[in-house]
C-alpha cells in the first residue's frame, strides 16, 4: 500500500545496482520497530554518519576491559581483562537518544558487514554450549541493527544484513530446542521477539525502496515466514490478522512460489487437513520455512492423533506403522507422541503395535520443544555431499536448498522437482 | 484560475469573513458547514480561493476589523489552506488546515452548547480527506506518506474534547468512525481490537442513540478513548444519533471478520444491514460484501436474487459450489476472483468453506447410494469418494480421502465412524450430515 516510487531526490543509482548505502531523511516509516528510535522527529534530524572503523569502538573496549565486562568470545587468550580489535564487538545498549551518540561510536556499513560476517561465523563454534553462543550473537546483532537504524541506512546491502540476521534467529530457534537449562525458555521467547522485530524492519525496507512490480531476490521467502508465524489466528506474534496483511502484498509477491506454498499450508492448516499439511511441508519447504513450521507440524500431528482416536472404529485399532507413514514420523516417535497425548498403545496378537481408538483420556501435549523429525516419503536423494552437515554460512548462501541435515539426526525432505 | 480584480477580491473576502463571524454569532451551524467544506468544491469557496490568491494579504483585512480579528488565527490558517488547495498544493493545504482545525477545536471547546457539532464533523471529515490527498502527493514525490497518521492524532484530540459530560458527547461516535476509516486506510487496524472490546463490554455506548452513520470506529486511538469513556461512564448509547450507528457496526463487524469471530461479525453486520437506509444501495452492497462470507461460514446461503440485485457476482460460483458440493467450482471461483477477495480480506474466510463443500458432496453420494441400494447407503467406501472427486478433476489418494473424512467426522460435519481397515465410513442412521445452524464449523 505505501509504495514509494523513486523520486529524483535519491542520490544513488537503481535499487538493484550500486554499492553504497544512501541516506534517506524522512523516508523511514515512523513505526520501525527498532530499539532506539527516540531521537525525535525523523523529518528534521540529520542522521549520524558513523566513523568507527572496528567492530567495537575503542573507548567502549577499553572501558569494558577495565570493568572485566568481556564475553568469553572477546577475551584474548582467555584473559578476562584483555581484548583486541579483532575480538571485541560493540554491545547493545538502550541509548537515550540519537542526540547522545557520537559518530565515533557508530560503525559505518562496511564495518557492520564485516562485524556480522564475523558474528555469524561463530555459529559453528563447538567450544561453547550453544546457549552461550546464541546469547553473544543475539546481543551483538542487536547492536548491529541499532547502528543501522541510528544512521538510517537503507540499501540492498542493508537488506541482506537484515536477512542474515533473520536467518540467525530462525536457526537459533531450531538449535535452542536441543539445549536445556532454566533460561532456555526465556531465551527462546526473546529470540522470537527479536525475530519479529527484525522481520518488521526488513519488510519496511522492502517496501520503502521499491520500484513498481519489483520484488527483491529473497523477499518472497522472507515474507512467507510471516505467514508461517501466523498460521494460528489466535497467536499474533506480530499483531496483525493475516487477512489484513495479505491486502498489502503486491500481486507479484502473492503469485510467487514461496507465497503459494505457504498459502497452501495455510489452507491445509485451517481446514485441519494434516495429511496435506505434512506432505506439502515435506516436499516444498525450504530450510527456513521448515524451521518456522516445526511447532505447527507438531500441532498437526497431535491433532491427527486426536481425530483418529476420536473417529475410528473401536474394533479396529490403528496400526502405528500406518500412523507413522501418515504422520511422516518414525514409528518409535509415534509411540512417544501417543504417550505425550495421554494415549495408550498395545501390541496386537500378530505382534504389531496399535493404537486402540476411542480412548477417553486424550490431552494435548504440553508446550515444549520436543519435535520429531519429518520423514519424507517421496525422497529423491541429492548427492551425498549435499547431505553432509551444512555450515551456517553455507546455509546463509544457499538457504533455499531443500535437503538438509539438522544436527545429528538426518531429516530427509523430499526434493521438489 | 479566473481573473479577479483587486476590488472584487476584497469584496469576496470581506463577504466570507462576515458570513463566518455571523455564523458563529448566530450559531448557524449549517452556514458554518458550507463555509468549511473544501471538498465540496462549491463555487463560492473556489471563487473565494481565487480572490485570496489575488489579494495575497488577507491577514491585513482580518486585522482591520475587531469583528474579524476575534477569529484571526482560525481564519488566517483557513485562508492559507484554501489558497494552497486551490492551486493543487495539497501537502501545504493539509498543514494549514491542521493548524486551522487545532485553532477551531480550541474555540469549539469554549462554546457552551453543542451548536457547532455538525461543523466540527465537517472539519473532521475534511481533514481526513485532505490528509489522504496530501499523502498521495507525498508518495508520488517519493516521500513518506505521514499526513493521514497525523490526521488520526488530531481526530483523537477531537474525540477527547467531545468525551466529556455535556451535550457535545453525542458527537463522539462520528469522530470514532472517522478514526476507523483513517485506520483502515492506514492498515493499522489491529489496534481497534481492544478499543472495540472496551466499548462493547463496558456497555457505555447504547447504539440506539448513535447516529446511524457513525457505527465504525478507529482502531488504535479508540483504545484509550474508549477506556476513558468506559471508566468515566460518560456515554449512554441511547443518546447517540441514529445515523452513525450503521457505520460503526459496519467497521467493527469487518474487524470481527478479519479476526474470524463469525458470530460477532454476523451480529454487527446484520445490524448494519437492518438499519441501513434501503435507498443507499452502495452502502448495502458494502455491508453484504462482508456479511455474505460470514453467513456462508455459518451455513446460511443467500438467494441468487440478492447477489444479482447488489451486483455481487463474485460470490455466485462460491454459493453454487456450496449448494452442489462442487469442490472444483469453489477452487476455481477463489482463483478467478483471488485479487478481489484478497484485497477485501475475505479470501481466507472463503477458503475455509471447503469443508462444507466436502460435506455437501458426501451427502450427494449418500443420496445417490440410497436410491440404488438403500440397505447399504450408509456405508461410504473411500474408493467411491475418491472416484467422485476424480470426476470433479480432483486427484486424491485414499490416504488423503481418509484424512478428509476423519476431519469431517471430528468436526461434526459428518456423523459416523471410520473403519479404516475396511476403508469405509459408516454413517450414523440418524442425521448423518448435521446442519451448521448458525455455528461456525468445528468450534
Amino acid at each position: 500500500m505505501n509504495r514509494r516510487s523513486r523520486g529524483s531526490s535519491s542520490s544513488s543509482g537503481s535499487v538493484g545496482g550500486a554499492s553504497d548505502s544512501y541516506r534517506r531523511r524522512s523516508d523511514v516509516p515512523r513505526n520501525r520497530s527498532n530499539d532506539n528510535n527516540k531521537g525525535g522527529d525523523s523529518a528534521d534530524v540529520s542522521f549520524i554518519v558513523g566513523t568507527c572503523s572496528s567492530m567495537c569502538p575503542e573507548r567502549e573496549r577499553v572501558t569494558r576491559e577495565r570493568l572485566r565486562d568481556l564475553s568469553v568470545f572477546e577475551r584474548l587468550h582467555g584473559n578476562p581483562t584483555k581484548s583486541s580489535s579483532d575480538l571485541a564487538v560493540k554491545k547493545f545498549c538502550r541509548t537515550l537518544s540519537a542526540a547522545d551518540v557520537q559518530a565515533s561510536d557508530v560503525r559505518p556499513l562496511p564495518v557492520l558487514e564485516e562485524t556480522l560476517r564475523y558474528l555469524l561465523s561463530l555459529m559453528d563454534s563447538r567450544e561453547h554450549p550453544f546457549e552461550v553462543v546464541h546469547d553473544f550473537i543475539f546481543d551483538r546483532t542487536r547492536s548491529v541493527r541499532q547502528d543501522l537504524s541510528i544512521q538510517n541506512l537503507a540499501s540492498e546491502r542493508v537488506i541482506h544484513l537484515y536477512e542474515e540476521i533473520v536467518i540467525f534467529h530462525v536457526i537459533s530457534r531450531q538449535r535452542l530446542q536441543s539445549c536445556s537449562g532454566t533460561s532456555i525458555s526465556s531465551m527462546h521467547h526473546l529470540n522470537m521477539e527479536q525475530l519479529a522485530k527484525t522481520l518488521t524492519t526488513l519488510y519496511n525496507m522492502y517496501d520503502a525502496n521499491r520500484k513498481p512490480d519489483y520484488i527483491y531476490e529473497n523477499e518472497a521467502e522472507f515474507r512467507s515466514l510471516y505467514v508461517l508465524l501466523h498460521l494460528n489466528t489466535s497467536s499474533g506474534v506480530m499483531g496483525e490478522p493475516l487477512s489484513l496483511w495479505f491486502r498489502k502484498l503486491t500481486s507479484n509477491l502473492i503469485k510467487s512460489k514461496e507465497m503459494c506454498f505457504v498459502r497452501k499450508l495455510l489452507r491445509s492448516y485451517r481446514n485441519g487437513n494434516y495429511r496435506s499439511f505434512l506432505r506439502t511441508t515435506a516436499s516444498e519447504a525450504t530450510y527456513l520455512q521448515y524451521c518456522i513450521s516445526e511447532p505447527h507440524i507438531r500441532e498437526m500431528r497431535s491433532f491427527a492423533v486426536e481425530c483418529i482416536n476420536n473417529v475410528c472404529y473401536k474394533l479396529q485399532p490403528y496400526p502405528l506403522l500406518r500412523l507413522s507413514q501418515y504422520l511422516m514420523m518414525k514409528e518409535m516417535d509415534v509411540e512417544s507422541l501417543c504417550h505425550e497425548c495421554g494415549l495408550e498403545i498395545r501390541t496386537d496378537s500378530d505382534g504389531s503395535i496399535v493404537l486402540p481408538t476411542k480412548q477417553t483420556n486424550f490431552c494435548s501435549p504440553k508446550e515444549g520443544f520436543k519435535n520429531y523429525d519429518l520423514i519424507g516419503i517421496e525422497v529423491e536423494r541429492e548427492s551425498d555431499d549435499m547431505l553432509s552437515k551444512k555450515k551456517f554460512t553455507e546455509i546463509c548462501l544457499i538457504f533455499l536448498i531443500r535437503v538438509f541435515k539438522y544436527s545429528d539426526s538426518c531429516v530427509l525432505v523430499g526434493t521438489y522437482c | 484560475m479566473a481573473y479577479v480584480s483587486m476590488g472584487e477580491a476584497h469584496r469576496r473576502i470581506t463577504e466570507y469573513l462576515n458570513r463566518f463571524c455571523d455564523a458563529v454569532s448566530y450559531q448557524d451551524s449549517s452556514m458554518l458547514c458550507r463555509l468549511l467544506s473544501f471538498s465540496s468544491n462549491s463555487p463560492s469557496l473556489l471563487s473565494l480561493a481565487d480572490a485570496l490568491n489575488v489579494f495575497q494579504d488577507a491577514s491585513s483585512l482580518i486585522r482591520q476589523s475587531d469583528k474579524f480579528s476575534e477569529y484571526g488565527e482560525i481564519l488566517a490558517h483557513l485562508f492559507r489552506s484554501l489558497q494552497s488547495y486551490r492551486v493543487g498544493n495539497l501537502v501545504e493545504a493539509y498543514l494549514a488546515f491542521e493548524k486551522f482545525a487545532n485553532a477551531f477545536v480550541q474555540e469549539f471547546r469554549n462554546w457552551e452548547s453543542a451548536w457547532a457539532l455538525e461543523a466540527l464533523y465537517v472539519v473532521c471529515y475534511e481533514i481526513r480527506i485532505l490528509a489522504e490527498k496530501a499523502d498521495k502527493e507525498l508518495t508520488s514525490n517519493g516521500k513518506s506518506p505521514e499526513k493521514l497518521k497525523a490526521a488520526g492524532s488530531l481526530l483523537m484530540k477531537v474525540f477527547g474534547v467531545l468525551a466529556g459530560k455535556g451535550p457535545k458527547r453525542v458527537g463522539a461516535l462520528y469522530v470514532t468512525c472517522q478514526l476507523f476509516k483513517t485506520y483502515f486506510k492506514l492498515g493499522t487496524v489491529n489496534l481497534c481490537r481492544s478499543v472495540i472490546r472496551s466499548i462493547e463490554t463496558a456497555r457505555i455506548f447504547d447504539f440506539e442513540e448513535f447516529p446511524r452513520r457513525d457505527k465504525l470506529g478507529t482502531v488504535n486511538l479508540c483504545r484509550s478513548v474508549i477506556r476513558s469513556i468506559e471508566t468515566a461512564r460518560i456515554f449512554d448509547f441511547e443518546e447517540f444519533p441514529r445515523r452513525d450507528k450503521v457505520t460503526y457496526m459496519y467497521y467493527t463487524g469487518r474487524l470481527e471478520v478479519f479476526n474470524e469471530n463469525f458470530p460477532a461479525a454476523d451480529t454487527k453486520l446484520s445490524y448494519a444491514l437492518q438499519h441501513c437506509n434501503p435507498k443507499r444501495e452502495r452502502n448495502i452492497r458494502m455491508i453484504l460484501k462482508y456479511l455474505i462470507p460470514v453467513k456462508l461460514s455459518l451455513g446460511v446461503i443467500p438467494k441468487d436474487e440478492l447477489l444479482q440485485k447488489y451486483n455481487l457476482h463474485e460470490y455466485m460460483n462460491v454459493v453454487q459450489a456450496l449448494r452442489k458440493g462442487d469442490l472444483r467450482l469453489l477452487r476455481h471461483a477463489l482463483q478467478e476472483h483471488e485479487d478481489r477477495f484478497l484485497r477485501s480480506g475475505v479470501y481466507l474466510v472463503l477458503e475455509k468453506l471447503e469443508l462444507q463443500v466436502y460435506q455437501r458432496l458426501m451427502k450427494k453420494i449418500y443420496i445417490i447410494q440410497k436410491l440404488s441400494d438403500p440397505a447399504r447407503a450408509h456405508q461410504l467406501k473411500l474408493e467411491v469418494i475418491a472416484k467422485a472427486l476424480r470426476w470433479l478433476e480432483i486427484d486424491m489418494d485414499l490416504d488423503e480421502v481418509e484424512c478428509i473424512m476423519t476431519i469431517l467426522i471430528y468436526k461434526n460435519l459428518v456423523k459416523g465412524y471410520l473403519a479404516h481397515k475396511s476403508k469405509v465410513v459408516v454413517l450414523s442412521k440418524q442425521d448423518p450430515f448435521p446442519k451448521l445452524n448458525g455455528k461456525p464449523v468445528g468450534s
